[in-house]
């Protein structure tokens, strides 16, 4: 639904990185990995949060 | 075991640090692993009290988020136990962001200011009073000061004899430190984690250092790296002391 807070295997605070990271490689045209590299978000698991996370406020929403 | 342990400082800045330690047998370096990961208290949110929630998620949901946002903890000033109320209240249309927690103690305050809790649509509103309480990882995994704490045998390299000049060199991929042929201690970034890349053309042999291990350290934002690393090793004193009386008493 949310981004989740912590990375699920190692526990780093990864929530606070979400929105520019959708803003610069979703919405924007830059690369992906460089973004996270920027962001400071070097292991593998704490990317796949970022990589593979969809937001599903919009979707259930309406029917709150 | 000599009483000196050296410790080397690789790299050091406020969440993340790598240090040497040499003079340390693999159990002691696993308790000191592990007493930076459970035995250093932090606070976080711990129970919640909702005054109003329209969000799209349940209270459950919520306050489980909330109690993975960091809080600064200065240790000094609290003890294990301690309590500080914390406070939100957010309309939508609007996210609400671990920075919109209100403390009631200037000292303990998110660490994190930008953690989305919630996304409010037109209509929702989100309110709710939370205390925050002092404890240590043992007691809950969100109140461990470390994340991703580890580490590993210091290695060192021998530079041998140069290879054929047309004999294939296979890649020596590394991670973290390495102790060089001149004693030297150096981040395996610096040569993209493959030794190839710092002595192309030669021969080596790469070994273990006994009793010296490489440790890489990060905080949640709870408090610096150095306060992690000393309250720990206080906590490991305190026990062996602990054990000591209880054994000569
Ligand atoms: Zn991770």
């Amino acid at each position: 639904m949310m981004i989740p807070v912590r990375c699920f295997t190692c526990g780093t605070v990864i929530g606070e990185h979400y929105e520019e990271f959708e803003a610069r490689a979703s919405e924007g045209d830059e690369d992906p990995a460089e973004v996270l590299d920027d962001l400071g978000i070097t292991r593998h698991c704490c990317r796949r949060m970022m990589v593979s996370h969809t937001d599903l406020v919009d979707v259930v929403a309406p029917y709150q | 075991m000599s009483g000196e342990f050296d410790v080397q400082i690789i790299e050091r800045d406020d969440r993340q640090a790598r240090f040497v330690v040499r003079g340390l047998t693999p159990a002691l370096a696993n308790g000191f692993r592990r007493a930076m990961i459970a035995d250093v208290p932090t606070f976080a949110i711990d129970s919640v009290r909702f005054t109003e929630n329209s969000s799209v998620m349940f209270d459950e949901m919520i306050g489980l988020r909330l109690g993975l946002v960091p809080l600064t903890t200065p240790l000094d000033e609290f003890e294990i136990g301690d309590t500080v109320t914390v406070a939100l209240d957010v309309e939508g249309p609007a996210t609400a962001y671990s920075g919109d927690i209100e403390s009631s103690d200037e000292l303990v305050q998110p660490a994190d200011e930008n953690i989305p809790i919630v996304e409010l649509k037109e209509g929702h509103s989100l309110e709710f009073e939370a205390d925050a309480v002092l404890d240590t990882g043992k007691e809950h995994a969100k109140q461990q000061g470390g994340v991703a704490v580890g580490f590993r045998h210091l290695q060192s390299v021998t530079v041998g004899d140069d290879i054929g000049e047309f004999d294939e060199q296979e890649p020596e991929i590394l991670r973290g430190a390495i102790e060089t042929d001149e004693g030297e201690v150096v981040l395996t970034k610096e040569f993209d984690h493959d030794l190839t890349n710092k002595y192309p053309g030669t021969e080596l042999t790469v070994e273990d250092v006994p009793g010296a291990y490489v440790f890489h350290v990060e905080t949640d934002g709870s408090f610096d790296v150095a306060e992690l690393v000393l309250r720990a090793a206080e906590s490991l004193g305190d026990r062996a002391d602990e054990l000591h009386d209880a054994v000569t008493a």
